[in-house]
C-alpha cells in the first residue's frame, strides 16, 4: 500500500509529470535521429539533472530511455534507417508498409505496440524488484564488493570474442574511479597537484565523452549523410489500429512481452537482441510467415512491443542489484548516484519513495509516449530531415555547453574531450564501452566495501570467502570469466571458417 | 592484429606506471591495514595481467589467421584519415576551450556550430551563417538566462562597460 501510495504521489505530482513530458518528448525526438541512441539521449539530459530534486531526476531519465525507444522507430518505417540499434528490427516490415503506403499504420502499430510492451514491462518490474530487495538483510560489505566484481565480470564477459578487452575495460574504469581524494584516510591520489582532480573526476563527464563526444568523432569519419533524406509524402499519417487488429496480432505481442521480458532482465542483452528475437519467433508462430519481410504488421508489433518492454524490465537488475545491463541504464544509475542514492538491495528500505515513485512516473511516461507520439510525428519528420553537420554542432554545442552546467568549470570539458578520445579509440580498437563506465560507477563502492570489510578482520582477506554471500557471487564471477575463457580458447583454436560465397 | 599488440604494450606500460603512482601515494594512519594505494596496486597489477594476456592472445591469433588477411594500403590510408577526421573534432573542442574564456560564450559558441556545419560537409553559406548565429542565441538563452549558468563573458563586459 505504501508503495501505490508514493507512485500515485508521483503521478499526480507536477514536477515529475513534467519530466516524464520533457524525457519522453527529448527521447523520441533524440531516438528519431539516427546516431542518437537513447544512452546519448539520455547523457546529454544529465548535466541538467544535477539541480533536480532525485525523483524528478530519475524520472526524467527514464522517461527518456522510454521516449528513445518509440522514437527509433520512425525513421525505420519512414526513411529505412533505424534510429536506434533496437529499431532495426522494425525496417524490415516496417519500412515495406511504408513502401506500400501504409507507412501511418506501421507508426500507429509502433506506438500501440511500444506502449502495450512499456506497461506490461513495468508491471514486471515493479513486482519484480521488490522480492529482490529483501535480499538486502543478507548483504555485508564483503557481500557488496562481491557483487560489483561480479558486475564488472558480467559485462566484461559479454563482450563476444573480447573478454581480455571487456575486463580491461572494467578496470580501467575502476582506476579512473581511484582518481582524488582518498575517501577513508583523506589522501590525495593521483590528482598531480591539480585541485580540480581532488573530488575526483565526476562519472558524468567520463560518460559524456565516451558517449556524445566519441559517437560525434565516429559520425564525423563517415560518409556524409545525404542531405534530407525525403520521406515520401502522405503516407506519414499516423493511423492507430482498431482494437480488432490488436486482437488479432496478440501472439505477436505476446511473443514481444514476453521475449522483452526475458531479454531486458539479463544483463548486455538489451533491446536489439529481444527485437531481433521476437521478430524471427513472432515470423515461426505467425499463421501468415510469408508476409513477412512484404510488410506484414506483425513483423512490426513483435519487435516494438519487445524493445519497450526492455526498456522497463532493463531497469530491474539495476534497481535491485545496482548493477545496470545496458549503457542506458548506466545513465540511469549515474542519475540515481548524483543525488546520493545507491540503487541495491537497500534502496527500497532506505528511499521507498523514490523507487516506486519511479514506478508511477514510468507509468506516467509510457501513457505520455502514447499521446505525444501521435502528435509528435511532424517535428521528428523535419528534425530527420536537417541536415546532418546541423544536428552534430547542435549535440556539440548542447556537450560544450552542457559540461559548463555542472561545476561552471572548463577543465570539466577538458576532461569530456579526453573522455571522448578514449571512447573512440576504444571503440576502434574493439574494447567495449560498458564496463569501463561500469567499472567508474561501480569504483567507490567496490572499494568502500573491501576496506571496510578488511577494517573490521584487521586486513584478513579470508573475510571474503568465509561471508556465504560475498563466496557464492565470488564463485559466480570466477565461474562466468572461466566460461568465456573457455569459449574464447575454443574459438582462437578452431576458427570459424568462412564459405566462400557462390558466385552469381 | 598489430593495432592490438600495441595497445596491449601501451596498456602493459601504463598498468606500472600505474603501479608506481600507487606506491608514490602517501601512507596515512588513518587508512586501517589497506592503505589509500591497496586497491590502486591490486588494479595495476590486474591491468598488467590482462594486457599481457591480451598480447599473448593477439601473438596467437597472428600465428593462426594467415597473411592473406592483410589489409592494402590504399584503406589503410583511408582508415587513418577517418581516424583524423574523428579527431578533428576533438580539435575544434579544444580550440572552443582555449577560445571561450576570451571571446565570451555567445561568440565562441557560434564559431563553434559554424565550424562543427563546416567540418562536417556544410558549405559556408548564409544559411550556415545564420545556423551558427541563431544557434548561438538560442544556446545563450537556454543556458544564461533560462538555466542561469554563469557561462564565461569573455572581454565584451571589459568592452561595453
Amino acid at each position: 500500500m505504501e508503495g501505490l501510495y508514493y507512485g500515485w504521489q508521483a503521478v499526480t505530482s507536477m514536477p515529475v509529470l513534467l519530466a516524464a513530458i520533457g524525457g519522453v518528448t527529448w527521447g523520441i525526438l533524440g531516438g528519431a535521429l539516427p546516431g542518437i541512441s537513447p544512452s546519448i539521449a539520455m547523457a546529454l539530459l544529465l548535466p541538467f539533472t544535477y539541480n533536480l530534486p532525485p525523483l524528478v531526476a530519475v524520472v526524467l531519465l527514464a522517461a527518456v530511455y522510454v521516449g528513445a525507444e518509440y522514437g527509433g522507430s520512425i525513421p525505420a518505417i519512414l526513411i529505412r534507417t533505424p534510429g536506434t540499434n533496437s529499431a532495426a528490427a522494425t525496417v524490415i516490415d516496417g519500412y515495406e508498409m511504408q513502401r506500400q503506403g501504409r507507412g501511418g499504420e506501421a507508426l500507429g502499430l509502433s506506438l500501440v505496440g511500444g506502449t502495450i510492451g512499456g506497461l506490461f514491462g513495468l508491471i514486471l518490474l515493479s513486482t519484480l524488484t521488490e522480492p529482490l530487495s529483501s535480499l538486502a538483510l543478507v548483504f555485508t560489505p564483503p557481500a557488496y564488493f562481491a557483487l560489483g566484481i561480479l558486475g564488472i565480470s558480467i559485462i566484461g564477459s559479454l563482450s563476444e570474442g573480447a573478454l581480455l578487452k571487456g575486463l580491461i575495460a572494467g578496470v580501467l574504469g575502476m582506476m579512473i574511479a581511484t582518481v582524488g581524494t582518498d575517501p577513508i584516510s583523506g589522501v590525495s591520489r593521483f590528482t598531480f597537484g591539480n585541485p580540480n582532480l581532488l573530488e575526483g573526476i565526476h562519472f558524468i563527464l567520463i560518460m559524456l565523452g565516451v558517449f556524445a563526444v566519441a559517437e560525434l568523432m565516429v559520425q564525423a569519419g563517415e560518409e556524409r549523410w545525404t542531405e534530407g533524406t525525403k520521406p515520401v509524402e502522405g503516407n506519414t499519417r499516423l493511423r492507430l489500429p482498431s482494437l480488432s487488429t490488436l486482437w488479432r496480432l496478440r501472439r505477436a505481442q505476446g511473443i514481444g512481452c514476453v521475449l522483452g521480458a526475458v531479454e531486458g532482465a539479463i544483463p548486455g542483452g538489451g533491446g536489439s537482441v529481444a527485437a531481433f528475437l521476437s521478430y524471427n519467433e513472432a515470423r515461426r508462430w505467425s499463421k501468415e510467415p510469408e508476409k513477412f519481410g512484404k510488410g506484414s504488421e506483425e513483423g512490426v508489433i513483435a519487435p516494438e512491443t519487445a524493445n519497450n518492454v526492455v526498456s522497463a524490465t532493463a531497469i530491474v537488475p539495476t534497481l535491485s542489484f545496482g548493477i545496470p545491463g545496458s549503457n542506458s541504464t548506466a545513465i540511469l544509475l549515474g542519475g540515481f548516484l548524483i543525488h546520493g542514492l545507491q540503487p541495491g538491495p537497500l534502496l527500497f528500505t532506505t528511499n521507498p519513495e523514490i523507487v516506486y515513485g519511479l514506478f508511477g512516473g514510468l507509468f506516467t511516461a509510457n501513457i505520455l509516449m502514447f499521446l505525444i507520439g501521435t502528435v509528435i510525428l511532424t517535428p521528428c519528420i523535419w528534425l530527420v530531415r536537417r541536415p546532418k553537420p546541423y544536428l552534430m554542432a547542435a549535440i556539440f554545442g548542447l556537450v560544450v555547453s552542457g559540461v559548463y552546467s555542472i561545476d561552471h568549470s572548463l577543465f570539466d570539458l577538458g576532461v569530456v574531450l579526453i573522455a571522448g578520445v578514449v571512447g573512440f579509440v576504444m571503440r576502434k580498437f574493439g574494447f567495449p564501452t560498458l564496463p569501463l563506465i561500469l567499472g567508474l560507477v561501480l569504483g567507490y563502492m567496490i572499494e568502500s566495501n573491501y576496506r571496510r570489510a578488511l577494517l573490521i578482520t584487521n586486513g584478513d582477506h579470508m573475510v571474503f570467502l568465509q561471508d556465504g554471500v560475498s563466496l557464492g557471487l565470488l564463485a559466480c564471477a570466477a565461474l562466468i570469466i572461466g566460461l568465456s575463457a573457455w569459449r574464447e580458447i575454443r574459438r582462437i583454436r578452431n576458427p570459424v571458417k568462412l564459405e566462400e560465397a557462390p558466385a552469381h | 592484429m598489430r593495432g592490438n599488440l600495441i595497445v596491449g604494450l601501451l596498456l602493459l606500460i601504463f598498468s606500472v606506471v600505474f603501479w608506481l603512482g600507487a606506491d608514490a601515494i602517501p601512507k596515512s594512519r588513518l587508512s586501517g591495514s589497506v592503505g589509500a594505494d591497496g586497491l590502486p596496486k591490486m588494479l595495476a597489477i590486474a591491468l598488467g595481467v590482462l594486457s599481457a594476456g591480451l598480447i599473448a592472445q593477439t601473438l596467437l591469433m597472428m600465428r593462426t589467421v594467415s597473411a592473406a588477411a592483410s589489409v592494402s594500403r590504399e584503406k589503410k590510408r583511408e582508415e587513418l584519415s577517418l581516424y583524423l577526421r574523428g579527431f578533428g573534432m576533438v580539435a575544434i573542442g579544444a580550440a572552443y576551450l582555449a577560445l571561450v574564456s576570451y571571446l565570451g560564450y555567445m561568440l565562441t559558441i557560434a564559431l563553434l556550430l559554424l565550424t562543427v556545419a563546416i567540418y562536417n560537409g556544410k558549405r559556408p553559406t548564409v544559411g550556415a551563417l545564420l545556423f551558427a548565429v541563431v544557434g548561438s542565441v538560442f544556446f545563450y538563452l537556454l543556458f544564461v538566462q533560462v538555466l542561469e549558468v554563469p557561462l564565461p563573458a569573455g572581454f565584451w563586459p571589459r568592452l561595453i562597460g
